[in-house]
């Protein structure tokens, strides 16, 4: 017996059942019941499964849309915009192309007649409509300009496209003096920014203005962008609207687009803007016989660019940041903290509100609020949903400034919301904590403070459980946290200066200043070895005075019998003896006699010519001395060369 | 005889103008002070390329603690902290007393996650006193324990407990500086990668394979230098970079 269930394409529920060797009434009835409950089970599964199958409503969307048809011949336009231009003035060399831009291998420089000055410009690509089709339309802008007067032709040049090459033609422009009425004077996409000295991180608005021609007739812009290096654009904040704008006395009607610019990089930057200008044609209409039929007007793209916008970008300034910085930079002021109810219990959560004007130019889509503080005695959840608002105009009366702060100006550009969920930890909390915040003033160049000031509470003790305790002692662990290390200011002086980073012991003097005190180690150590010395042996002592003081008295005597001076002579050979001898005894030298000199006198033969010399000196000078009739001693000049003989032998002795 | 022409006289005279007029930028060039006080007010408008560069010129005429502490701040403003963390190194190393480069390059590490450079224990010795002092005390002290040990028996003096007591005291000190001596030695080699993600290179090569890349401000320390590389230990890795990439808190040791 087998029981099948099937399905047929259509989804319908089938019932077979067939019964094996033709069964008996009992088993018939048992048969229907499994099928009924079978079919029973099987009801809602059938109604679900007969249902017609919904289709993905974005799938339904994408086929819905035309198709991107890719021609199969590739053509190219090129044509000067104006075609006529005064000298100096700007026009641009627009090559389109029915093709994709990743397909073009546009060349980096275009070669140009002498006389004009060829640049690469904007380039982009967009799909328009053609017939029931998408068809990929490709636009590069090369900027032209001439000095002097003259018909400039762009030769033709080749283009590979998807590996094919294509032929751009030639295009001509005119440099003349004046430039004939006929002519329609390019449009112009002005890019506007409220400031070209900005910092990095600064949002400000960046304005495309798309200036109408005379008589009101407007174009629109079609993938509007901002080209360049080193910036954000944040396209959530993108605007854009018609208004009139003055222009060479006149009002007309312009296509303005707005878009937040962020810059991230600091230096100089460029920055472009570009679009695809939208105009429509008219057909003429077309008679059918019985009606008229006026044909949808043809719309027509050109890629137009603006000049381009250096901004000087500089970092902020890490010097005198405040605490709870996200990034805000502007003017800004904050209101009155907004608490849901004053009195509390502990482990209720309450809801502060806090609202930011913006008195600058900035956008406030990109404030990022403060992180919730860290306190001992409440927990803080900073609520994801802030509501930015931009209002025109003077400030709501839900963001009424401080009192004593001066009024509102008509600057005001915007009002944005924060909230936080309190949760007080314990009953000894008497107000909320404050919030650090502050932003940056670039009108004073200056971290300005607006930290949101404490909202007094009543705590009670609540019907708040056991591990509120430990919360509340987590907090407190949190929120002593280890002091955040910050830049510091700048030194006002120069400080501690060295004439070198090197360490003293890596130059080239340090071990000769080192060795300096060693050398007089040395030479000190040396001069009390031998003064020690010398006090061991007196008789090398006497003896060096000894020759010094006979080489002092030879001297004399010399000088005395140069001068013919004989008692003087007679005396300083008397002493030159006596020192001579002196250290043999030793005794004083006075108190030597010529007797005392004999013997130490070398031996000279039976004449003893040494020994007489002595005698005579001793006697003649005893005379002078002691006898009242002394002799002449002038002979005695006469035994210079013997007492010199007698003197060199003494001295050798020494 | 013939009469010498005048011209090498005028000569000489050209010549000893041409060398006044030479020599007279060299004595006109800004002081470091006057570099210093140009480096703050461009520092103070926002000009930091600017002012980097006076405080640079400033330490290299003479290097000193608060123009290196500036230019650490202007290039951290520029976004250069391998060149900001290297020059706040360099004032702590002339002024290890200064809070301001120690603050400074805590905020540097915790906001560019690096590491600081791993010291022995000699060398942490070694920053509690200017790099200076340590040879200095070494020096002074060795000689006057030598001194007071030596010249009582010189002069036939005799030895005083206050000679001995100096002496011992000298040689405290001295055993003391002496691995302070031996970590500023050690420390002297030590280096900051420059540019972001420098590579660490397998030999000294251009071509040779990179095993790593290192981060601007990352330390390692030198090891020896070939040509235009010098061998490096990073905090866990050995290789090779260019010596340009690392800047040295002693540029003039190798």
């Amino acid at each position: 017996m087998t029981a099948r269930l099937l399905f047929s394409p259509d989804m319908k529920l089938k019932r077979q059942v067939r019964l094996p060797g033709g069964g008996g009434e009992r088993g018939r009835k048992m048969l229907s019941l499994l099928a009924g409950g079978l079919i029973a089970a099987a009801a809602p599964l059938a109604a679900q499964t007969n249902a017609a199958p919904s289709r993905d409503p974005l799938m339904s969307l994408m086929l819905s849309q035309p198709r991107l048809e890719i021609p199969a011949l590739t053509t190219a336009t090129a044509e000067f915009d104006p075609p006529v231009v005064r000298p100096g003035e700007p026009s641009f060399l627009r090559v389109t192309f029915n093709a994709l831009e990743d397909s073009v291998e546009w060349p980096a420089t275009i070669a140009g007649p002498p006389g004009l000055e060829l640049r690469p410009g904007a380039h982009g690509q967009m799909l328009k409509v053609s017939g029931v089709n998408f068809e990929p339309y490709t636009a590069f802008n090369t900027r032209a300009q001439a000095a002097r007067p003259g018909a400039f032709v762009v030769p033709e040049f080749v283009v590979r496209i998807n590996g094919q090459p294509v032929t751009v033609p030639s295009a001509r422009l005119e440099v003349a003096a004046t430039v004939p009425a006929s002519v329609p004077p390019r449009l112009p996409l002005t890019l506007e920014l409220p400031r070209t000295n900005l910092f990095v991180g600064q949002a400000v608005m960046a304005r495309m203005v798309l200036a109408g021609r005379p008589g009101n007739a407007i174009h629109g812009l079609a993938q509007p962008q901002l080209t360049g290096p080193g910036f954000l654009v944040d396209g959530t904040t993108s605007r854009q609207r018609v208004e009139a704008v003055t222009q060479n006395g006149g009002s007309v009607l312009s296509f303005i687009y707005e878009t937040t610019f962020i810059p991230l990089t600091a230096g100089r930057l460029t920055v472009q803007a570009q679009g695809f200008m939208a105009s429509s044609r008219l057909s003429p209409p077309a008679a059918s016989p019985g009606a008229t039929v006026i044909p949808p007007p043809i719309v027509q793209y050109t890629l137009i660019e603006s000049d381009p916008l250096e901004l000087n970008v500089r970092p902020l300034p890490r010097e005198g940041e405040l605490p709870g910085f996200t990034g805000a930079i502007g003017h800004f002021r904050i209101g009155p903290p907004q608490l849901g109810t004053n009195a509390l219990r502990v482990g209720e959560p309450v809801n502060l509100t806090v609202t930011l004007t913006n008195y600058g130019d900035a956008p406030l889509a990109r404030v990022t609020p403060p992180p919730p503080p860290q306190t001992r005695d409440w927990q803080v959840f900073a609520t994801a949903d802030f509501a930015p608002v931009q209002p025109i105009g003077p400030p709501p009366p839900s963001a009424p400034p401080h009192a004593g702060a001066p009024p509102p100006s008509p600057e005001l550009h915007g009002v944005l919301t924060f909230s936080y969920i309190l949760i007080p930890l314990t009953e000894t909390a008497t107000a909320t904590p404050p919030i650090p915040f502050s932003y940056y003033d670039p009108r004073r160049g200056a971290y300005a403070d607006l930290t949101i000031p404490g909202v007094p509470v009543k705590v009670k003790v609540g019907a708040a459980p056991g591990d509120y305790a430990s919360l509340a002692r987590a907090a407190a662990t949190e929120a002593d946290p280890e002091k955040a290390p910050e830049l510091s200011r700048l030194a006002d002086a120069r400080g501690r200066t060295a004439s070198s980073l090197t360490p003293p012991q890596q130059r080239a003097w340090f071990p000769l200043v080192q060795l300096a005190p060693a050398a007089a180690f040395l030479g000190i150590w040396a001069w009390d070895r031998r003064r020690r010395y010398q006090e061991a042996h007196p008789d090398v002592v006497r003896r060096r005075r000894a020759r010094r003081a006979l080489r002092r008295q030879r001297r004399l005597l010399r000088r005395a019998a140069r001068a013919a001076d004989a008692p003087r002579f007679a005396a300083a050979a008397v002493n030159a003896l006596r020192t001579a001898c002196a250290p043999h005894y030793p005794a004083e030298p006075r108190a030597l006699v010529g007797g005392d000199v004999l013997p130490l006198l070398p031996a000279t033969g039976p004449s003893d010519r040494a020994g007489e010399v002595v005698r005579r000196f001793f006697a003649a000078t005893d005379a002078a001395r002691f006898s009242p009739n002394p002799a002449s001693v002038a002979e005695l000049l006469s035994l210079q060369p013997e007492l010199e003989q007698v003197l060199a032998a003494l001295e050798e002795k020494l | 005889m013939t009469r010498r022409p005048a011209f090498p006289r005028r000569a000489r005279f050209v010549l000893l103008l041409a060398g006044l007029l030479a020599g007279w930028p060299l004595r006109a060039a800004p002081s470091p002070e006057a570099l210093f006080q140009a480096g703050v007010r461009a520092y103070r408008a926002a000009d930091y390329a600017r002012a980097a560069e006076a405080f640079r010129q400033s330490a290299a005429r003479q290097p000193a603690a608060g123009t290196l502490l500036n230019l650490g701040n202007a290039e951290w403003q520029r976004r250069q902290t391998g060149a900001a963390i290297l020059a706040w190194e360099q004032a702590q190393w002339l002024h290890p007393f200064d809070p301001a480069a120690r603050q400074n390059l805590r905020y540097a590490r915790k906001a560019a996650r690096l590491e600081a450079p791993e010291l022995a224990w000699y060398e942490v010795i070694s920053t509690w006193l200017p790099v200076a002092w340590w040879a200095w005390l070494a020096g002074g002290s060795f000689w006057m324990a030598i001194s007071a040990a030596m010249l009582p028996g010189v002069f036939r003096r005799r030895k005083a407990t206050w000679h001995q007591a100096v002496a011992a005291f000298g040689f405290m000190v001295f055993l003391l500086c002496v691995p302070a001596y031996i970590g500023v030695q050690t420390r002297s080699r030590l280096g900051f990668i420059l540019p972001p993600n420098t590579p660490l290179r397998l030999t000294p090569t251009h071509e040779a394979q990179t095993v790593t890349r290192l981060a601007a401000g990352e330390p390692a320390r030198c090891l020896r230098t070939r040509g235009r590389f010098v061998l490096v230990r990073a905090s866990r890795t050995l290789g090779w970079v260019e010596r340009a990439q690392l800047g040295r808190i002693c540029p003039a040791s190798d």
